[in-house]
């Protein structure tokens, strides 16, 4: 859908600043209650899904032109997609979200970009990936994994491992974990090395559809050249992407995250553990395989009105308000593992305060980024954990540098890290 | 206007340059879309209030006090806001600077042992209870529900909720305030202003309350509030709520010593005679007439809907030709919603047997559906946190309300002449007529919501009959117009008094502006003494006019 598709929903805003807050049935302390990073950061209203809408409906009704604040409106918003949650406590006739999204492609169409967007997503074009890393190097985190690749042989199941778990050196065993993890409980996986290419979904937050576009293509040709029915990926970004962006260009695979499968494979009794990891842990919910994770169903359908006025879809529409997302998985593996004990921050779930780094936050607004981030480790201080645990690199790479910058003692950890603690 | 670029500067310098804007864009963004919650004028499609000169957001009394004396200085009209919820907070005309007090967001105390808290501006009901029910105390939650400030609800308006019966209005809780008068100068009024503690707002010394605040409060639109005391009550619950469920069907399991019920009677009369009761017997934490907000006719889908999750709006039609609903819905009728805390086991006993017993003598009953888990868990959370109140504009993003029926809960539930209707089955029929032109939501008339007891201790029921419509579609806007325009007419023929449709029609005109003088004063001649009042005030305090028509003064 197009900017301009959205209007109804500039004009029926109701203007209630619930999209600033978590759900205000769940707020239980002064110093946890905001939902929203970008106006928690920013602090104007046009850094909130409300102002957002007001924003960009000046922009089409032509009262106001692109300027620098407005491009900053524009992207400094992480697309962590609380303000849509928070929206639909009230509303079901509004998509704050999807409008956000539309507004950063069109800056983007009319060439209102940001150099240090522009910078990553010419390295995209040219070598894959979201890391301004060489091409070459991408499948250096397998070196030595005895694992197939499917480029060679064809598999039905893939492991995507993704821009972040690829590259970052600091993430990588946590890749070879999880392949290994998949692996030694039978399932039969494979991996691209160095013919994986980025997902794109990074690339859509920002505004870039085209190359988002352009990135699915190549990626899904790869896989149904090999074969590949079902996708496994460690990246919630990638998960997103996969399940939720990809099924709109028609293309249909089995998209499963890590903590899916494996805790899958606990319950089916295929990964059994042996070890106590006295921990007592919290679990940060990514946004990508939280809220923003909810299964994509389809839709092709307009809006009429009954009862005079009531506004509606035809067919239903279906609702994505974070009721859906991947939860009790990532949970369930974690209370199953002997001696960790999980402790809940105060934003969980639906309402989990984001980590700071998506939509092209940590690329162009550095200290926004990190300030995000650094407001997630004070709440998980707070719950007197020793580590934070999550499940997406892109969380995990923007907490270990929120910690590292405020000179923080927390251990950041994947979910595969206490799986393979514990066997 | 646009500020010079010195005058720019001198903001600036007071704030720092993140803390002021005037890009247009940005400014557009605290504009306010005349076409959905006026309250209570209009609705004018796509008409928005005026754009402001600059927003400014101070973090400190000091940085607020050298703002208005530099508006002062180049007369400046300054309008403050902290939560921005409906269209009081606006400017009425150009060449004004918008304060968004959201910076100013700290609880400063909580005096456990005094009950009262001390709030900055853009501290939220939410919030606050939070912070209360740690120590065993809660709230009141005004109106418009706990996204909203509590500062401006003491200090600006009139701050009454579902609540208030047990916990007052907003203006009886106000227990101090530290105001920044129009004209720079900082003044504490209540023991505060003595250097004591912020126990009471009328003394030591003489009570400033009435000036600063007035009846209805200041809209806004004299001086700005920067921080206040709130007496807080006693909170016989859990520390925190344990709210369980998926988006957006949140609900709560409490402890057996707080309930809440749905009332239905089979006379109105019998509806209000339970209010006296009530009142009377002192019970009751909560009481409000909430659901009726969704219509007579759609309340029953519409509480089913919201309390699970897997249904949307999509489902009211197939929903409404439910016998079982529609049985639901004929029970709630003549409803309110009430709760009922205990502070002991024996007093909620004691509560709910004397509920029972009123409930008895006037014919009522809980209704039974809304005591089904899900529906009486959700209820319970919806009306104690008020998180869930924007559900006003659930249906297509626009409502108001109108007639406004309040006074003595006979008022609007008795028959102004023999052989008559009730005034409310007349407002209903009224509004039905109206729903078949296909303007507004077709909700079966009666959409009367309000409190049972709008002050503390009772005694007072207000409704208002609330109309939906679609602020993007322009027949319908112009079409709710006109049939506020109509019940106006048709309140005045009556001689029930002016409703509240029109509310504000003194403050802001046709096209977001400030209403024309001689309309004005014609509006508010009522007033009488009081705005006259108001206007030696404003011309004491408000020398070079900075405030707005919000204000109520008469010459």
């Amino acid at each position: 859908m197009a900017l301009e598709d959205y209007k109804a929903d500039m004009e029926r805003c109701s203007q209630c600043s619930y999209c600033k807050w978590i759900p205000l049935d769940q707020v239980k302390s002064w110093r946890f209650a905001k939902g929203c990073p970008s106006i928690a950061y920013s602090n104007f209203l046009s850094y909130s899904a409300r102002g957002r809408f007001a924003v960009a409906l000046s922009l089409l009704n032509k009262q106001s032109t692109y300027t620098d604040r407005v491009v900053d409106v524009i992207y400094k918003c992480t697309t962590c997609g609380s303000c849509d949650v928070s929206d639909k406590i009230c509303r079901y006739n509004l998509e704050p979200l999807e409008m956000i999204q539309e507004l950063k492609i069109r800056a983007v169409e009319d060439g209102q970009v940001l150099p240090q967007h522009t910078a990553v997503i010419e390295h995209l074009k040219k070598e894959n990936n979201m890391m301004m890393a060489p091409a070459a190097e991408r499948g250096d985190w397998a070196k030595g994994l005895d694992v197939k690749n499917i480029t060679e042989k064809s598999t039905e199941v893939v492991f995507h491992a993704g821009c972040r778990f690829s590259y970052d050196k600091d993430l990588q065993e946590k890749t070879r974990t999880a392949v290994t993890l998949l692996k030694n409980a039978g399932v039969d996986i494979g991996i691209m090395g160095k013919e994986e290419s980025c997902c794109g979904g990074r690339a859509y937050d920002m505004g870039y559809k085209d190359d988002f576009v352009k990135a699915a293509e190549k990626t899904t040709t790869a896989w149904k050249a090999a074969g590949v029915k079902t996708v496994v990926t460690s990246c919630a970004d990638c998960f997103h992407a996969f399940s939720r962006l990809y099924p709109p260009l028609g293309e249909n695979f089995e998209v499963l995250h890590t903590v899916q499968y494996l805790d899958r494979l606990i319950k089916e009794g295929k990964i059994k553990f042996s070890k106590t990891v006295p921990m007592r842990i919290t679990y940060h919910d990514p946004c990508h395989l939280g809220r923003r994770g909810e299964p994509y169903v389809p839709w092709d359908g307009k809006e009429k009105k009954i009862m005079n006025q009531i506004v509606v879809y035809e067919p239903t529409k279906p609702r994505y308000n974070g009721a859906w997302g991947v939860y009790d998985p990532p949970r369930d593996i974690l209370k199953s593992i002997p001696g960790v004990e999980l402790v809940e921050m105060e934003r969980i779930k639906e309402y989990a305060w984001c980590c700071g780094s998506g939509g092209g936050s940590r690329e162009a607004y550095p200290d926004f980024s990190n300030w995000t981030a650094t407001e997630r480790i004070e709440e998980a201080k707070a719950t007197g954990a020793e580590a934070l645990v999550s499940a997406c690199g892109w969380c995990e790479r923007n907490f270990l540098d929120a910690i590292s910058t405020a000179g923080e003692k927390m251990q950041v950890l994947d979910i595969t890290d206490l799986v393979k603690q514990a066997i | 206007m646009t500020l010079s670029k010195d005058v720019y500067q001198s903001f600036e310098d007071i704030v720092g340059s993140n803390n002021i804007s005037d890009d247009p864009a940005l400014l557009d963004s605290y504009r306010y879309h005349l076409a959905h919650t006026a309250i209570h004028l209009g609705p004018y499609y796509r008409v928005y209030t005026p754009r402001g000169a600059a927003v400014l957001l101070p973090g400190s009394v000091e940085e607020v006090q050298a703002i208005v004396r530099l508006c002062n200085k180049h007369k400046l009209r300054v309008k403050p806001s902290s939560t921005f919820w409906s269209a009081w907070g606006y400017p009425l005309e150009d060449n004004t600077i918008q304060l968004d007090m959201r910076r100013m967001d700290r609880i400063l105390e909580i005096d456990e042992k005094n009950m009262y808290a001390v709030v900055e501006p853009h501290v939220i009901g939410a919030i606050l209870q939070a912070e209360a029910m740690k120590v065993g105390l809660n709230t009141h939650i005004h109106g418009p529900g706990s996204s909203c400030s509590c500062l401006a609800s003491a200090t600006a308006l009139a701050g009454f909720g579902p609540d208030s019966m047990y916990m007052g209005q907003h203006s009886e809780n106000l227990l101090g305030a530290e105001w920044v008068m129009p004209d720079g100068e900082i003044l504490r009024v209540g023991a505060a202003g003595s250097g004591l503690d912020w126990y009471t707002c009328d003394g030591p010394g003489p009570s400033l309350k009435g000036l600063v605040r007035g009846g209805q409060g200041t809209f806004g639109g004299l001086g700005v509030f920067t921080k206040c005391a709130l007496k807080l009550y006693p909170w016989p619950g859990p520390a925190n709520f344990p709210v369980e469920g998926k988006p957006p069907a949140y609900k709560v399991k409490l402890p057996d010593n707080i309930r809440g019920y749905t009332l239905a009677f089979s006379t109105w009369k019998g509806w209000a005679d339970c209010c006296y009761m009530i009142w009377e017997a002192g019970i009751g934490y909560v009481a409000h007439r909430q659901y009726s907000m969704f219509g007579r006719d759609l309340k029953g889908a519409m509480v089913k809907i919201l309390s699970d999750h897997t249904k949307t709006l999509s489902d009211i039609e197939e929903m409404l030709k439910d016998p079982e609903i529609q049985e639901f819905t004929k029970e709630m009728h003549r409803d309110f919603q009430i709760v009922v805390a205990g502070m002991t086991p024996r007093d909620i006993e004691w509560q709910d047997k004397v509920l029972d017993k009123i409930l008895e003598a006037t014919g009522g009953w809980k209704v039974k559906g809304m005591l089904e888990s899900d529906l009486y868990n959700w209820s319970l959370l919806y009306m104690l946190r008020l998180g869930h109140k924007n559900l006003n504009l659930v249906y297509a993003g626009g409502y108001d309300g109108c007639f406004g029926i309040g006074g003595t809960p006979d008022f609007g539930t008795s028959a102004p002449n023999e052989g008559e209707p009730e005034r409310v089955e007349q407002a209903t029929e009224f509004k039905k007529e109206w729903e078949k032109k296909g303007n507004i939501v077709a909700a079966g008339g009666d959409g009367m919501m309000g409190g049972i007891g709008g002050f503390g201790g009772g005694g007072h029921a207000m409704w208002e009959n609330f109309t939906h419509f679609d602020p993007h579609d322009k027949e319908s806007t112009e079409g709710t117009l006109e049939f506020f325009g109509a019940t106006s007419e048709f309140g005045k023929q009556k001689g029930w008094g002016p409703g509240m449709e029109k509310m504000n029609d003194y403050a802001r005109w046709t096209d977001g502006r400030t209403t024309p003088k001689e309309i004005r004063e014609k509006l508010l001649s009522g007033g009488g003494v009081a705005f006259r009042y108001q206007r030696k005030f404003k011309e004491a305090f408000d020398p070079n006019s900075l405030g707005d028509g919000y204000y109520r003064t008469l010459d």
